[in-house]
C-alpha cells in the first residue's frame, strides 16, 4: 500500500456507484436522515442569532458595525459546511464499514477500496452542500423578514464553494473512523477535534490570535478562511483573499488527508 | 506438491504466502479448480482457509505467489477477473437498506461491462432462488436460510465463472442447509466453477468433486474424500469406551504403532487405523472392547485438531 491520495480513482465509475447507493439509502430515508441534520442550525440562528444577539448587539467586523445575527450567519453556514461532512464520515462512514458490512459487500465485486474512500468523501460533502443549502434558504428567509442583513444574492455560492471545501473535512473525519478502535471512541474525535475546530474558526464568534504559531495556524485552517470568506461574500464586498486561501488550504488539507484516508481505511479493512 | 499443469482449469494458485503480524497464515499454497467442479477447502480453525479464499477473490495480496484465472494474472488484470469471480462470504453483506429486489439490481451495478440481459436475468433470480414472494421486502425481514439464499443469488448476479463460498450453510438450519446444497448441485451443474469452505464434513463429501485439507496454511491432503481419508487416516477407526481401557497405554500404543495420539471424543476413544494396524490392535487390546467403522471427515478434522492446536491468539 503506497502513500497516495489516488486522484485517478476520483472519475472512475466505481467511486459514482459507491455515491449512488449512499444517495438512494439517503433518499429512501431522507425524512430521518435530512430533516434533523438540516434543522440544527436554524435552532443555532434562533438560539445564538436571536438569543444570545440580543445581549450581544452590534460587533466590528473590518472597520464596519454589524448586528451579532448578521455577524454569524455566514459562520453558521460555513460551521455546517465543516460539521456535516466530518460527522457523514466519522459515524455513517463507520456504521457502512464496520457494522452494514456495507463495504465488504461492495468489495466482492469489481468496486476497490480506493473507490469506496473517494465515494464515501464526495458522498459526505455531498450532504454538507445538502444541509448547507437549506441554512442559505433560512437565512434568505430570515433576511427577507429584517431579522438579518445580508447580500442574499451570493447565498447561491455558498453551497457550491462548500462542496470543494466539504472534500477535505470529509477525508479529515475518515481518517478518524480508519483510526478509532470503536463507534464509542468517536468521542475523541467528535469532542477534542471536531466541535473544537469549529468553534476556533471564526465561525460564531472572532478569534483575534497574538500569538504568531496560533496565527499560523489560523491560517493553515480552511474552516477558518471559508468563515471569513462566506462573511465577504454575504456582509462584505464580496471575494476577498481568503478565496485563494481556501483554495490552498482546502486543496492541500484534500491531499494530506485523502492520502492519510486511503492507507489508514486500507489497513484497517484489509489488515494489511 | 505435484506440478499441475495449465489446462481447462479455470482458476490456477501456485506458491501463495500470506502472512500477519509476522505470522504465516498462509505458507506456500497450490490450488486448482476444472471449470463445473467444486473444490472443498477443509481445515481446523485458524488453518488459513478464509485467508486463501480472500486471496483467491481478490480481497487481499498474497505477500507471494500468483493467482491465475483463465491464464490470466489476477494481479495485472483485476477489473476485468473481478467481473468473473463470484463472493459469498460467510457474514451477511447483505445492503438492508434496500429491498431484495434491489439488492440485486443495485449489486449489478457494480460490475462492469453490464450483462446484455441483465434487467432480465435480475429480474429472474427471485424466482430461481425461491425469492419472489420477498421480492419487496428488506433481508432483515427474511429467516436466516432465505438471507444466505439472497446472498447466493446476489454472488451470481452477474453470472460469474467461478464463485466463492465461505461456510455457506453455517448457521442454518438443516432443511435450509439442503437449500443450498441443491441451489449449489444447480450451479455447478450450471458450469459454475465453485470453491466452497465448510467445517460440516457431510457437506464437503456431498458437495465437492475434490477437497484440499489445510492445516497451519500448508495443503496437507488433496483428493477426493475417500482418497484422503485412506491417505491420511486409514481404512479404519477403532472404537473404544474410555471406561474400557487404560488411557496411558492406549496412548503409548497408539503413538507407537501409527505416530498419533487416539483422539477423545466425548466417552469414546477413537484410533484410525490401517488394516495392518487394526490386526496389532486386536492382539494389544483383545481384553478390551471396541467397534470398528469406516473413517469419516470429521476424524480428519479431529486428527488435524490434535496435530496442529489452535494458537491461543487465534482462539481469542
Amino acid at each position: 500500500m503506497s502513500w497516495s491520495p489516488r486522484l485517478r480513482d476520483l472519475p472512475d465509475w466505481r467511486t459514482r456507484a459507491v455515491f449512488e447507493r449512499n444517495a438512494q439509502v439517503y433518499l429512501r430515508n431522507w425524512r430521518t436522515a435530512f430533516l434533523p441534520p438540516a434543522l440544527e442550525p436554524i435552532v443555532s440562528l434562533l438560539a445564538f442569532g436571536i438569543g444570545l444577539g440580543a445581549y450581544v448587539g452590534a460587533m466590528k467586523w473590518h472597520g464596519q458595525s454589524v448586528d451579532y445575527i448578521s455577524y454569524m450567519a455566514p459562520g453558521l453556514v460555513a460551521q455546517t459546511v465543516f460539521a456535516t461532512p466530518f460527522f457523514e464520515s466519522l459515524y455513517s462512514s463507520y456504521v457502512r464499514m464496520f457494522y452494514q458490512k456495507t463495504w465488504d459487500g461492495l468489495l466482492a465485486t469489481q468496486v476497490e477500496l480506493r473507490h469506496i474512500v473517494w465515494g464515501e468523501i464526495t458522498w459526505a460533502s455531498a450532504r454538507g452542500v445538502m444541509n448547507a443549502s437549506v441554512v442559505c434558504v433560512v437565512l434568505a428567509a430570515a433576511n427577507a423578514l429584517g431579522v438579518l442583513h445580508i447580500h442574499t444574492a451570493w447565498l447561491l455560492a455558498l453551497p457550491l464553494i462548500g462542496f470543494l471545501a466539504g472534500w477535505c473535512f470529509a477525508a479529515f473525519g475518515l481518517c478518524f473512523t480508519a483510526l478509532v478502535p470503536s463507534i464509542d471512541h468517536m468521542n475523541f474525535p467528535v469532542f477534542l477535534v471536531g466541535i473544537p475546530l469549529g468553534l476556533i474558526s471564526n465561525t460564531y464568534f472572532p478569534i483575534d490570535p497574538h500569538n504568531a504559531i496560533l496565527a499560523a495556524a489560523m491560517q493553515a485552517n480552511p474552516i477558518y478562511h471559508l468563515a471569513e470568506l462566506y462573511r465577504a461574500l454575504l456582509i462584505g464586498n464580496g471575494p476577498d483573499v481568503h478565496l485563494a486561501w481556501l483554495a490552498g488550504t482546502s486543496a492541500i488539507w484534500l491531499l494530506v488527508f485523502a492520502t492519510a484516508a486511503q492507507t489508514l481505511v486500507h489497513r484497517r479493512v484489509l489488515g494489511e | 506438491m505435484a506440478d499441475l499443469a495449465y489446462g481447462a482449469k479455470i482458476l490456477i494458485a501456485r506458491g501463495l504466502v500470506k502472512s500477519y503480524n509476522g505470522k504465516r497464515v498462509v505458507d506456500g499454497l497450490d490450488l486448482d479448480l476444472g471449470a463445473g467442479s467444486v473444490l472443498g477447502l477443509l481445515g481446523p480453525n485458524g488453518a488459513g482457509k478464509t485467508t486463501t479464499l480472500r486471496m483467491l477473490y481478490g480481497f487481499n495480496e498474497p505477500d507471494a505467489g500468483e493467482i491465475r484465472y483463465d491464464g490470466k494474472l489476477l494481479r495485472d488484470n483485476r477489473d476485468e477477473l473481478k467481473g468473473w469471480i463470484g463472493v459469498c462470504t460467510q457474514h451477511d453483506t447483505l445492503d438492508h437498506d434496500f429491498t431484495v429486489e434491489q439488492n440485486l439490481r443495485i449489486y449489478a451495478s457494480y460490475f462492469r461491462p453490464p450483462l446484455p440481459a441483465e434487467n432480465r436475468r435480475v429480474a429472474a433470480l427471485p424466482d430461481t432462488f425461491g425469492l419472489a414472494e420477498f421480492a419487496k421486502q428488506p433481508p432483515r425481514e427474511l429467516s436466516g436460510g432465505y438471507q444466505r439464499r439472497l446472498m447466493i443469488a446476489r454472488s451470481i448476479v452477474q453470472k460469474p465463472r467461478v464463485l466463492f463460498m465461505d461456510e455457506p450453510t453455517t448457521g442454518l438450519d438443516p432443511a435450509a442447509r439442503v437449500d443450498v446444497w441443491r441451489l449449489v448441485s444447480a450451479l455447478r451443474a450450471d458450469g459454475m466453477a465453485i470453491v466452497l469452505t465448510t467445517h460440516y464434513m457431510d457437506e464437503a463429501e456431498r458437495l465437492s468433486d475434490a477437497i484440499t485439507v489445510l492445516a497451519r496454511g500448508k495443503a496437507v491432503a488433496r483428493g477426493t474424500p475417500r482418497e484422503i481419508l485412506g491417505e491420511v487416516l486409514g481404512e479404519h477407526v477403532a472404537v473404544l469406551d474410555v471406561a474400557d481401557v487404560d488411557a496411558s497405554a492406549l496412548q503409548m500404543w497408539a503413538k507407537a504403532r501409527t505416530g498419533n495420539p487416539p483422539a477423545r471424543v466425548l466417552d469414546e476413544w477413537q484410533i484410525p487405523l490401517t488394516a495392518n494396524q487394526l490386526a496389532a490392535f486386536s492382539e494389544a487390546f483383545s481384553h478390551c472392547r471396541f467397534t470398528v467403522r469406516q473413517p469419516t471427515l470429521d476424524d480428519l478434522f479431529l486428527r488435524l485438531a490434535i496435530e496442529s492446536p489452535r494458537d491461543p491468539e487465534e482462539a481469542r
